[in-house]
């Protein structure tokens, strides 16, 4: 080798390594440390195994450095400049977005790397929940409904491609789920009665590989639960937020969203299916293996897009492959993750719209609870018994944890005609508080629940555990707090200058450990004081 | 589908509209707060202080709706009055679909067109016989009216917070009064607070602030009313006691303004011993949300829109 061809190899290779990038098989088996998909891994449990930071030394935790987004630019009060994405951490670097926003930077420093920003075209800037990393590409939704693919290293734009049409007011919030050679992604917006759906597309192209509709169509399973074919092509059922997969099964698990017209649901009668339900996929074909509807016929705009957690435990004493999802209705599931079939079908909350559940473990709509023209008072409002904020399951506690609102509204049905589009009704909403609830994922039992002081408006918060035996999630008076997972003792707290926004995460670099959350425009790191 | 944000539009819509828009309270009337008194402020939310006086806030819901621009309400009106003997018949008078004709309303071409007539145009001039749809010998200026027209039925249907709320008064005023007495004439007179209460409020409103009515407030919305707001009572291990309107409490400490103005607040970790008393007048109006029927609720509304 020629000394010019030595030192252009010395110089590439270390260049080689890192633009090798994340490999899917370590989103499969994440690499200790690293958070390297929405979730953390697949699972979805957002339980670290890290212990550095621990019930022990959690007094001790302190701020390591704080990165502010779009810093000088105006707030939209609708919550557009919030970070509602959770950081992906990837050879040493975070992840992160908002609506139309990606950012990359140092994790060990919080320092820019790069800032990419996408020229919007329209659509809902409610907000936006991360990147997708497949090699040395980045991948994240637009609100205008594009796909997006930068270089990781960089942040160069490599292409976009259309993935739903922004004037039927679709709009796009998930985070691109990467597994294997597919990018998995859904679609938002409920304004005008669009179908929902799901989608792989290439990682190199950005090409359909499969496209997974909502709402069957005339003469497919489930038809049968619409009306006509007009109500079951403007259904609804987004895919709002990233799912979850079994690679041992090979089954993707996605939550899909309400029904359409949303609150008006005289011209959809029918169970509306796979509207409000959760769906098993095979993630190579884009096929429904199995399908369970937690809302039959919503029209509380209850979405079931809370995370469908994989919990390999026990059920009545036997091992089982299990799935559990906190829903937005207040029903709290556990599946059997092989075939759909409900376990647990327990409500967390004192609700009043169901007579009960069925022999299927759904639960069974009380019709008088229905939108109405002078109004139904019911529980929950439609912000529902909880939301997106990520849940989180501790194996070591066997406890699922999420967060909760007990609140009341008004439902009011304001399109009578037979054939109501858009919303057809809309909700005031009363009173709510917030509460994170600890449940025995066995039973549907609450072990135990904090009730957050002072409050008549509800905030929702993200959760994380870890093997520190701690538990790390945000209260609505703008504290970030440590709870013992066991107990809900409070360990720790540090106080923002906003509402936690996102779902907490952490990693270790250098073998320090950082735990990390969004409240508004800010990225929060924190390690313990040495 | 709808996220946690969208409710939190919702909420601070239902402030404006139940508040402002619907001819809500009238403030003068009413005792205000001293301006230094910033709990409900506290509450609001992304970290800053609400938006500034004079806000338009119905565009901004609007801009965040991502609907576009309202059309020339003028040419809305000329759209429907050319749109209506044309159209109506297959398309329906609302657009919403009629004898053969579909909805215009979720139309993708309309959704395209955006108000421009540049879809629509080639359509109506045209027409689209293979599907049925003679040609239309309107002029550009007719299309473009209709155009404006349909981009308002888009909007109206998009835009949910502008929903018209219909007939709510379908209770009995006899019985809704028998459950006043019952339950709330310990707290409220007919004669006394609540004298001419449904000449204050909208119905919405009325019926959303019986049912709770809200402390959170922001800057450039009318102060809530002082008897909404919690009191605390708090002990010191000094034994020294302050009591004031309640600021703010959560796991780590308290907050009150006393009757002079001054702020106090205490970090429970820096004052063992410390023990406090609140007092949430609300208290009774979250004990019957929960006891409620639908028709206790029809039935209070209506007693209640007889207070004019």
């Amino acid at each position: 080798m020629k000394l010019r061809h030595l030192l252009l190899f010395c110089v590439c290779f270390p260049v080689v390594l890192a633009a090798q990038g994340l490999d899917p098989a370590d989103i499969q088996k994440p690499k200790p440390g690293t958070w390297p998909t929405y979730n953390g891994d697949y699972s979805g449990r957002r339980y670290s195994g890290l212990k550095q930071i621990n019930a022990g030394n959690v007094r001790d935790l302190k701020s390591a450095w704080t990165y502010v987004t779009n810093a000088g630019t105006p707030k939209s009060i609708f919550g557009s400049g919030d970070v509602k994405s959770t950081p992906l951490m990837v050879d040493g670097v975070l992840f992160f977005t908002e609506p139309d926003n990606v950012w990359a930077i140092d994790a060990r420093t919080g320092h820019e790397i790069w800032h990419y920003q996408w020229e919007s075209k329209g659509g809902i800037h409610i907000g936006n929940r991360g990147v997708g990393i497949y090699r040395d590409w980045v991948f994240f939704e637009a609100a205008d409904d594009h796909l997006i693919s930068l270089d990781k290293n960089t942040g160069k734009f490599r292409w976009s491609v259309q993935i739903a049409d922004v004037a039927q007011q679709y709009f796009s919030t998930p985070a691109p789920m990467v597994i294997r050679n597919h990018v998995i992604v859904g679609v938002g917006g409920d304004s005008l009665d669009v179908p929902g759906f799901l989608e792989a597309r290439d990682p190199e192209t950005g090409k359909v590989q499969w496209h997974w509709n909502s709402e069957p169509r005339p003469g497919e399973p489930g038809a049968e639960t619409w009306p006509d074919e007009e109500s079951m092509t403007h259904g609804g059922g987004m895919t709002w937020m990233p799912g979850t997969y079994d690679p041992e099964l090979n089954l993707l698990y996605w939550g899909t969203g309400n029904p359409n017209p949303v609150h008006a649901a005289q011209g959809r009668r029918g169970d509306n299916l796979w509207t409000c339900s959760t769906v098993a996929l095979n993630p190579d074909t884009g096929k429904l293996v199995w399908g369970f509807q937690a809302s039959p016929h919503d029209t509380h705009d209850w979405d079931n897009v809370q995370t469908p957690i994989l919990i390999d435990g026990e059920i009545k004493g036997a091992k089982r492959k299990l799935l559990a999802v906190a829903s937005r209705n207040g029903y709290f599931f556990v599946l059997d993750r092989t075939n759909g079939k409900a376990l647990v079908s327990v409500p967390f909350l004192d609700l009043n719209w169901s007579k009960g559940v069925n022999e299927k473990g759904q639960p069974i709509p009380n019709p008088a609870k229905e939108p109405k023209v002078d109004g139904t008072l019911v529980v929950p409002a439609s912000g529902g018994a909880t939301n997106w904020p990520p849940p989180s399951f501790n194996p070591e506690t066997g406890l699922f944890y999420f967060s909760a609102t007990p609140s009341y509204a008004v439902y009011y049905l304001t399109d009578t005609g037979p054939k109501p589009e858009g919303y057809g009704g809309r909700d005031t909403q009363l009173w709510g508080e917030s509460v994170l609830i600890a449940m025995d994922y066995q039973t549907g039992k609450i072990r135990w629940k904090h009730v957050y002081p002072g409050q008549s408006q509800p905030h929702l918060a993200g959760i994380l555990t870890t093997a520190g035996g701690l538990l790390f999630t945000g209260d609505p008076s703008r504290n970030f707090i440590a709870f013992d997972p066991v107990t809900g003792k409070i360990l720790w707290h540090a106080k923002l200058d906003d509402e936690t926004s996102n779902g907490p995460m952490t990693y270790e670099l250098d073998g320090k450990q950082y735990v990390v959350v969004g409240a508004g425009a800010t990225l929060h790191a924190y390690t313990l004081q040495n | 589908m709808n996220h946690q944000k969208i409710v939190l539009l919702v909420v601070c819509l239902a402030f404006f509209v139940s508040d402002t828009a619907l001819g809500g309270p009238h403030s003068p009337q009413e005792p205000t707060l001293p301006a230094q008194n910033t709990t409900p402020a506290d509450k609001s939310k992304n970290g800053q202080q609400g938006p500034p006086p004079g806000f338009d806030f119905q565009k901004a819901v609007r801009d965040f709706m991502a609907t576009g621009e309202p059309p020339d309400p003028e040419a809305v009106k000329r759209g429907q009055a050319v749109f209506a003997p044309n159209c109506g018949f297959c398309h329906g008078s609302t657009g919403r679909g009629g004898s053969g004709g579909p909805s215009l309303v979720r139309s993708v071409l309309v959704l395209h067109d955006a108000g421009t007539s540049k879809e629509i145009y080639p359509v109506v001039h045209n027409g689209r016989i293979s599907k049925g749809m003679p040609a239309f010998p309107l002029s550009e200026a007719e299309v473009k009216d209709i155009s404006a027209y349909l981009l308002s039925l888009v909007q109206a249907t998009a835009l949910r917070d502008e929903y018209k709320i219909l007939n709510i008064v379908t209770g009995d005023a006899g019985k809704g009064e028998t459950y006043f007495k019952a339950h709330c004439a310990n707290c409220h007179a007919p004669n006394g607070d609540l004298a001419h209460v449904a000449s204050k409020y909208e119905l919405v409103a009325l019926q959303t602030r019986f049912l709770y009515p809200k402390t959170e407030w922001f800057p450039g919305m009318p102060p809530p009313d002082p008897r909404e707001l919690s009191t605390a009572t708090v002990k010191l291990a000094s034994g020294q006691s302050y009591a004031g309107v309640l600021n703010k409490i959560d796991d780590f400490g308290i907050s009150i303004t006393d009757a002079s103005g001054a702020k106090h607040s205490w970090e429970f970790d820096a004052e063992p011993g410390i023990t406090y008393e609140i007092n949430d007048p609300l208290k009774g109006h979250r004990d019957l949300l929960k006891q409620y029927t639908d028709d206790d609720m029809h039935n209070i509304l209506t007693y209640l829109e007889t207070l004019k």
